[in-house]
């Protein structure tokens, strides 16, 4: 079992046909010795589990090497007589001839009826194979003591007494029906079968005729299992991913699913919400926070479904739609104790086993298992499932939307999305969530300024500098359209809102040494480093954050860059389009110190820029001297250049470098365009990603070593699929199909661990006999069990066996139970095992053949009975040389 | 120009301000060296065909500003590179010493943890040398990167830290895509059906 055979198929032209010859070499794992061949275990299969155009001559006949001939594909079968005979013996001649041992077989009779006949010539012997096929088993043949009558029949042998017949038997029972009330909506469809073997009986030691047996299978002393899984199991789980999977290759826009009228009136309100956000973001009329209850968001959600539409209409119901969004925003339910301030998300640290998550979604480029985004792909998921598919996806979707924009509109942030930048190491649509968390939390620190103060300044600053921005940022707006964001905006002022900053900032107003102008703009002194003019300590500056940005407005930004190309002019140019920064910093670096020059803001922004060195001057002391370094000296290099432009300008007073309102918008005009299907792919990361995480879990569980290394297999497999810049469907396809066995693999586990109780037996030693065997059945294709009927394992099986009998006589009918085969002396009860499904017999005995004196020799009978199949396969060797 | 190539390389410079990135990569892509060459801004960008073992990649390399400020800037091209060559100036030891927060900065933004790590120690040519070349080679193996000296400035090793580089990206399956990736692949697909169950005796259908 178990080795692979390498056939060599050829085509052979007969007189009349053609003829396919395999060859079968013995297995490449275990070369078959001759004591391996005649060992009884390695040749009883039972047969119904054959699969291919295998012959079966290996079992039947007790062989392992041969050569094969059959009807071609297109050919007639061998059925005459006459037609075999030739065939027969020409390969008894070729096979003379030639002087091969090999045995050599010809299929003849139906295809169907797989009969084999053949012979093989060794040195001094010929052994003829002879078999016979019924479809149903003859009475008289129906035991032991009939087989026994055939085998020596056909020996033929004259010697008195009969040198004793080696006997082996295994018998098969199969369990189809496992009841099992625990999990009423999963059936398992296990199929347990169990072989009870007897080996090397001798004929008068047991007893089986058409009236009497010996052959109790508790009494058996080999046992062993097999385990076969019905073809469709249900997995929900799959089920689940592949519906989902479905959406992606959707085509329809959320208005094709719930039509153009509900998209006009959702199109009317957002012109609304525009128009109120205009006004809301006027810096003026800064808003204080509103005390709105959090709640009223899924509140209007609702209201809103009522106002445009009858309930019935709706794919998902309203209850259904509430508890979802509930379960994407949870902070909406705790809103009445607490403010929404301490449910903002915390980057808190984290442990190892978040450590091990996050790379689970590095590699599958998802996103953090406690995120919206994660959440929201469970939920569509879900709603795709079981509540209304697609339209309800394209629904649920537009409510998630309108949340957002209600948020963004009342400045609160979205609950369960990491700060700061969007990470770019998850998927996309996670990255527009977070940045739109980015856009909302700009805006509240603008909103939260004392709002007399940031009134004032922002008038100060119209009055002031009016005349526009900063030469580099010009030429880079310009040249960049991609990032120029804020270039018709020259209204929105960022605003810096640090505590320490204020009172730094009115501390130096008031300074009597701040002779040079008024500081602005400070954060906090810079290594205790005096401005080179002045002994003004020199301050870091407030400064202004960078644009975040998502990897599509990266990407473009970087083409962008790219196609300024190689040349020291497109070198020069990026460095220009992207000093917008720098010349921010070195505006707020002036505002912080007055009075300072150059090598004061490289020495706190490139400090290796500035060189300095201990000289001894004039007078003999040591003077510490610095200078810039060869590079920022050289005439016009951009950061000079940059120095030169920049003005006087806090950061609060310059222009934002990030729009969050024009962002805000771009965002949700996305979100809003995005097609179910879209979403679907946008998405398919996380749902995969809590595919894996579920099967992991449950594996760990269940500690199945095969779905363990398969898992690990998947994630690196997973990683291909999602990291390429398009899906590909068919391979997608086939590993969501892979996970859907790894499923079966552990419902298969759960469920055979549920019969054997493996859980539920105190711990100890049996209990671990017990999972060891479990766990081995579904390792291996076939387990022995110890002990046989009588050990621990084999109690269990008996009993289920015994259930299932049990269970079977409650429901008389057609049950084809044998009578004759109820065990001895209990006679009037029925069987604890049902009538076997298959008994295999083997008969061996070494006799001279074909005349007393001849050398004795090997015989053997193969006999399988089964419901709908009777097949005898002999082996038969007689004497070349002394006959 | 695009005849022949295999692949399309994103490769990354990185390291603290002034220990050469710029120049190495000059030297790389014009075999020049300007004493003068300024400060970066952000980033910059230079493409370069490469041949290696017969195999033609183009490299599209990053090369990043070492500011501290800029490191709010410069993390998202991180995004998707296969390879990154991270630079200390041997006659800076303070260069050295802040290896570590650049590894971090790395596995922080990087978008993929497969990335071939080079550590390049350079400007060999001048005298006032403070990390010993085993210093580096030490470190580069604590943290399995590829590792050589060089010098910008006379080209030693500049061209070898790229080759070396991109050999074993090639090398390490999965991190580089062929252009014609699709066809290769569907052959393999096409396959069709291993050797059926010839041992199917033990089987479970």
């Amino acid at each position: 079992m178990g080795g692979n055979w390498c056939a060599h198929p050829c085509l052979m032209p007969l007189s009349w046909d053609n003829f396919r010859v395999v060859e079968f070499p013995a297995p490449l794992k275990e070369t078959g010795s001759v004591s391996e061949s005649l060992n009884f275990e390695h040749q009883l299969r039972l047969l119904p589990h054959q699969r291919g155009d295998i012959p079966h001559t290996e079992s039947w006949y007790g062989i392992q090497e041969f050569v094969v001939i059959t009807p071609g594909t297109n050919s007639e079968a061998v059925i005459s007589e006459s037609k075999c005979n030739l065939l027969l013996s020409s390969v008894s001649i070729s096979l003379a001839n030639s002087g091969c041992q090999i045995p050599m077989f010809v299929q003849i009779q139906q295809k169907w009826r797989r009969i084999y006949a053949g012979e093989c010539h060794g040195p001094g012997v010929r052994t003829s194979f002879e078999m016979v096929q019924l479809r149903k088993v003859p009475s008289q043949y129906n035991h032991l003591s009939g087989l026994l009558d055939i085998f020596k029949s056909k020996i033929g042998c004259n010697l008195l007494p009969l040198p004793p017949v080696d006997i082996a038997i295994r018998f098969t029972y199969i369990l189809q029906d496992w009841q099992q009330p625990i999990w009423p909506q999963q059936p398992p469809g296990l199929e347990l079968h169990l072989a009870a073997t007897w080996l090397h009986l001798t004929e008068g030691i047991v007893v089986d005729n058409d009236v009497y047996s010996d052959l109790d299978p508790l009494q058996a002393p080999h046992w062993s299992v097999r385990v076969r899984t019905s073809e469709n199991p249900q997995c929900l789980l799959g089920d689940f991913v592949t519906e989902f999977f479905k959406l992606c290759c959707r085509k329809e826009s959320v208005e094709d699913i719930l039509g153009r009228g509900y998209a006009e009136e959702e199109g009317k309100e957002a012109a609304d919400i525009s128009s109120a956000l205009s006004k809301l973001t006027e810096p003026v009329a800064a808003v204080p926070l509103p005390k709105l209850s959090v709640s009223s968001m899924v509140h209007s959600a609702r209201k809103h479904i009522h106002r445009h539409r009858h309930i019935d209409e709706s794919p998902l119901h309203i209850d259904i739609l509430k508890s979802i969004l509930l379960y994407l925003f949870p902070d909406a339910a705790v809103e009445k104790s607490s403010d929404s301030q301490s449910k903002m998300p915390t980057n808190s640290s984290k442990t190892s086993e978040e450590k091990l998550c996050d790379n689970l979604v590095l590699q599958l480029k998802s996103a953090p298992t406690d995120s919206l985004t994660y959440r929201l792909a469970l939920g569509l998921c879900m709603v795709n499932y079981s509540y209304g598919g697609l339209p309800a996806v394209a629904h649920l979707w537009q409510e998630f939307v309108l949340e957002l924009r209600y948020r963004w509109e009342n400045n609160y942030l979205i609950y369960g999305l990491a700060g700061g930048p969007p990470d770019l190491r998850c998927c996309l649509l996670h990255q527009k969530l977070q940045m739109l968390n980015c856009c909302i939390e700009r805006r509240r620190r603008r909103d939260e300024a004392p709002s007399g103060m940031g009134g004032s300044r922002q008038r100060e600053h119209k009055a002031s500098c009016g005349q526009g921005p900063s030469s580099a940022a010009a030429t880079s707006s310009n040249q960049a359209k991609s990032w120029d964001s804020w270039s018709d905006s020259e209204d929105e002022f960022f605003e810096c809102l640090s505590d320490q900053e204020d009172t730094e900032s009115l501390r130096s107003e008031r300074g009597p040494d701040s002779g040079k102008g008024k500081a602005e703009g400070r954060l906090h002194p810079y290594n205790d480093l005096t401005l080179l003019n002045s002994m003004e300590p020199l301050y870091v500056p407030v400064t202004q954050e960078p644009a975040p940005m998502t990897e599509d407005q990266l990407e473009e930004q970087s083409e962008v860059l790219a196609k300024l190309g190689t040349s020291a002019e497109g070198s020069h140019l990026r460095a220009r389009m992207q000093s917008a920064c720098l010349v921010s910093d070195m505006e707020s670096f002036k505002a912080a110190n007055p009075g300072c020059v150059l090598e004061d803001f490289v020495r706190w922004y490139s400090p290796r820029d500035y060189e300095e060195k201990y000289e001894v001057d004039e007078k003999g002391n040591k003077v510490l001297t610095g200078e810039l370094s060869a590079r920022m000296k050289i005439p016009g290099n951009m950061w000079a250049e940059a120095w030169e432009i920049s003005r006087v300008t806090p950061a609060r007073r310059q222009r934002r470098l990030f729009d969050d309102t024009k962002e805000a918008e771009k965002i949700l005009h996305y979100l809003t365009m995005q097609k179910p299907g879209d979403l679907a792919r946008h998405l398919l990361p996380c749902l995969l990603h809590a595919a894996l995480l579920k099967l992991q879990q449950e594996e760990s569980v269940e500690k199945i070593p095969s779905v363990e290394k398969n898992i690990q297999q998947a994630i690196t497999q997973a990683n291909l699929l999602l990291h390429s810049g398009s899906y590909d469907y068919k391979k997608l396809e086939d590993f969501i199909n892979q996970l859907v066995v790894m499923e079966t693999v552990i419902t298969r586990a759960r469920s055979l661990k549920d019969k054997f109780a493996v859980d539920k037996g105190e711990p100890g030693e049996a209990t671990e006999e017990l999972k060891k065997f479990v766990s081995s059945l579904l390792e291996e294709p076939e387990v022995v069990v110890t002990g046989a009927g009588q050990g621990l394992t084999g109690r269990i099986i008996h009993r289920l066996f015994l259930n299932a009998q049990r269970a079977a006589l409650l429901v008389p009918g057609d049950d084809d139970l044998e009578p004759e085969r109820k065990k001895a002396g209990e006679s009037g009860k029925t069987s604890d095992f049902p009538s076997p499904a298959g008994r295999e017999i083997i008969l061996r005995t070494y006799v001279p053949r074909p005349a007393p004196y001849s050398k004795a020799l090997p015989q053997r009978l193969f006999c399988v009975l089964m419901k709908e199949e009777f097949r005898l396969a002999g082996a038969f060797s007689s004497d070349t040389s002394f006959f | 120009m695009d005849d022949g190539v295999l692949t399309t390389l994103k490769l990354l410079i990185i390291g603290e301000s002034g220990v050469g990135k710029s120049s190495l990569l000059l030297r790389f892509t014009d075999d020049t060296f300007d004493p003068e060459q300024s400060a970066t801004i952000g980033v910059d960008f230079k493409v370069k065909t490469l041949s290696i073992e017969g195999n033609r990649a183009k490299l599209a390399i990053w090369d990043t500003a070492g500011q501290e400020r800029f490191r709010t800037l410069t993390p998202s091209y991180y995004r998707g590179a296969q390879g990154v060559i991270l630079v200390y100036d041997v006659t800076r030891r303070d260069s050295f010493m802040k290896l570590e927060n650049w590894l971090n900065e790395l596995e922080t933004y990087s978008t993929r943890n497969d990335v071939v790590k080079m550590l390049v120690g350079n400007k060999i040519d001048q005298d006032d040398r403070e990390v010993d070349r085993n210093e580096g080679l030490k470190f580069a193996r604590k943290h399995s990167m590829l590792f050589i000296e060089a010098s910008a400035k006379t080209k030693d090793g500049v061209q070898c830290a790229f080759e070396e580089l991109v050999e074993k990206i090639l090398q390490t399956p999965g991190l580089w895509e062929s252009e014609h990736q699709g066809q290769a692949f569907q052959l393999k697909d096409q396959d069709p059906g291993r050797g059926r169950a010839c041992g199917g005796y033990c089987s479970i259908p």
